[in-house]
């Protein structure tokens, strides 16, 4: 029999905490509408994505009300689109007409993001990979709900230098061509090393080539609620805190595994796994520079945060490993800038520099995340940031990404606003100095040892 | 049976619970346990129900709750029992 205290502290973290179920993700293998028509094939992608995911959004907000907890996005992945529009698709354009089919699917069915406009390029680069990596600019600024992924590097087969030089391009063009809107276009897109095939968190969600034809995916949340959880136990050894940050972390899990196996029978699609994430929004508390605020720092960026991260990531992987069935996706602490308002402080306050939160992504659970930059930074700076960023996560043999926005027009003290989850920012600086001589010079970098780990 | 929790938080007042009770009453709502406490004025209540006689939608139930919550000046709502015993017990 439950107790009026539990009753009362799942109400609390509901009205006060945030807690919410971030997103509910249906995966959608698009393999078996592939065809050498393009317009057979975008007739085969819609008409799949409208049959399978139909009911996404209402079962989604049915649970959001049944169960007291909000489920806040609701969006479908669907199969790289290279490999499916690889024997369509003859110039970038063509890929840009599959791009505006997802859009007006993902419109139709209500999702609020529809993922898996993505290569997987960590090797080499087919002939429909590099059409469709052209075709991004172009793609995401004639979209709404598109989002785009490249994967650029693994620690099995190194890092494709070519693909990151070119991803240095294609970001720039992508801010240029959503310039009037504070080049939103590269919120939507994001490079990857390591990338998991089950991630339901946009931008980087796809559905990998290894899953089933239609899975459900979960992401949960709950940054304030761990940050509220840590209020009570201030002064308390690392004992105490890695125990609460544990405890805390398994019932927001719980909360995943429930919605995740509830939306898979009501949808009868399988169940795919639950992504264990502290993911902030610019809500006020909802944040996980406030959560290293609470375990002591000044600011998120002051020595002592990278440790208190690691912490953080670890144990709420911890806490949720034993209370979801099946674990996946990008599970940890999610450290973007412009959609934690306390990371954007910190950040603004000169609290936190890039150098800082790309020794963060060192040990959490992605990378350099909705950063915005300078518009003038050069693509060669923007291909050396990415290739520092897959270099961890290669080394590291964990999931990196770069999701970084050069706004074209404005530079340092310049603000951005995306709205919405998006949040908005101050402008970082980066590091003048070019490593043009580097990125330029083609090639891979090769797979590193598996011994001789120091 | 289908257990529904029902929670309310408000200032307390005379005649709060029965105007609850009257409404699940009316509903064909059977109450199986109800729980209390007060701090200072304010009433922090969860009732058990069970709505397997209810006819309407969930969506309903909790909009009803609310047009009850309007009334006695307290915030009503109802969440499926499943989810505190997924939170709370291993």
């Amino acid at each position: 029999m439950v107790e009026l205290r539990e009753v009362f502290e799942t109400y609390e973290m509901v009205s006060h905490e945030n807690l919410d179920v971030r997103t509910i993700t249906m995966g959608i293998s698009l393999l078996d509408c592939i065809d050498p028509d393009l317009d057979a094939l975008c007739e085969k992608i819609h008409a799949k994505i409208v049959r399978m995911a139909g009911r996404l959004v209402e079962v989604g907000d049915e649970l959001g009300t049944e169960y007291g907890v909000p489920v806040i996005n609701k969006r479908v992945s669907v199969t790289p689109i290279a490999l499916v529009g690889g024997a369509a698709c003859k110039i970038p354009g063509d890929f840009v007409r599959i791009a505006k089919t997802l859009d007006q699917a993902g419109k139709e069915i209500g999702v609020n993001f529809i993922g898996g406009y993505s290569a997987l390029v960590q090797k080499g680069m087919t002939n429909a990979d590099r059409l469709l990596i052209e075709s991004i600019p172009e793609a995401l600024a004639c979209t709404d709900c598109v989002c785009s992924s490249i994967s650029l590097g693994s620690t099995k087969t190194g890092i494709n230098m070519d693909a990151v030089r070119l991803m240095g391009d294609i970001v720039v063009k992508a801010a240029e061509a959503t310039k009037d809107r504070d080049s939103i276009g590269c919120a939507k897109l994001v490079v990857f090393c390591n990338p998991p095939d089950d991630n339901p968190f946009m931008a980087g969600a796809f559905h990998g080539v290894t899953e089933s034809d239609c899975v459900i995916n979960v992401g949960v949340s709950g940054p304030g609620v761990v940050r509220e959880a840590l209020t009570k136990v201030r002064g308390e050894s690392f004992e105490v805190l890695c125990e609460t940050i544990k405890k805390t972390a398994f019932k927001v899990t719980r909360v995943g595994q429930l919605f995740a196996k509830e939306a898979s029978r009501r949808l009868d699609v399988p169940f795919g796994i639950v992504d264990l994430s502290l993911a902030p929004t610019p809500a006020v508390g909802d944040s996980i520079a406030d959560i290293i605020h609470e375990m002591g720092m000044e600011y998120a960026g002051a020595p002592g945060t990278t440790a208190a991260l690691a912490i953080l990531n670890d144990q709420v992987k911890k806490g949720g490993v034993m209370a979801s069935s099946y674990v996946g996706g990008l599970s940890g602490a999610f450290i973007p800038v412009t959609e934690d308002s306390s990371m954007a402080e910190a950040a603004a306050i000169g609290a936190l520099s890039l150098e800082k939160l790309e020794a963060m992504t060192c040990v959490c659970s992605v990378g350099l995340d909705m950063i915005a930059i300078p518009g003038d930074v050069p693509a060669t700076t923007i291909a050396g940031i990415i290739a520092d960023e897959m270099a961890i996560g290669m080394i590291n043999q964990k999931t990196t990404a770069v999701r970084i926005i050069p706004v074209i027009g404005k530079g340092v003290g310049d603000t951005v606003q995306f709205g919405g989850l998006l949040g908005d920012a101050g402008i970082m600086p980066v590091n003048r100095y070019g490593c043009a001589d580097f990125v330029n010079r083609g090639g891979r970098i090769p797979a590193p040892i598996h011994s001789f780990k120091n | 049976m289908s257990r529904t929790i029902v929670t309310l938080v408000g200032k307390d007042h005379v005649g709060i619970i029965a105007t609850v009770c009257n409404f699940f009453a009316e509903n064909n709502i059977n109450i199986l346990d109800i729980k209390q406490t007060t701090v200072q004025d304010y009433i922090n209540m969860i009732l058990i129900v069970d709505t397997t006689g209810y006819a309407g939608s969930f969506d309903e139930l909790n909009r009803g709750l609310e047009g009850v919550g309007e009334k006695v000046g307290c915030v009503i709502k109802a969440t499926h029992e499943e989810i505190f015993e997924m939170m709370h017990r291993i």
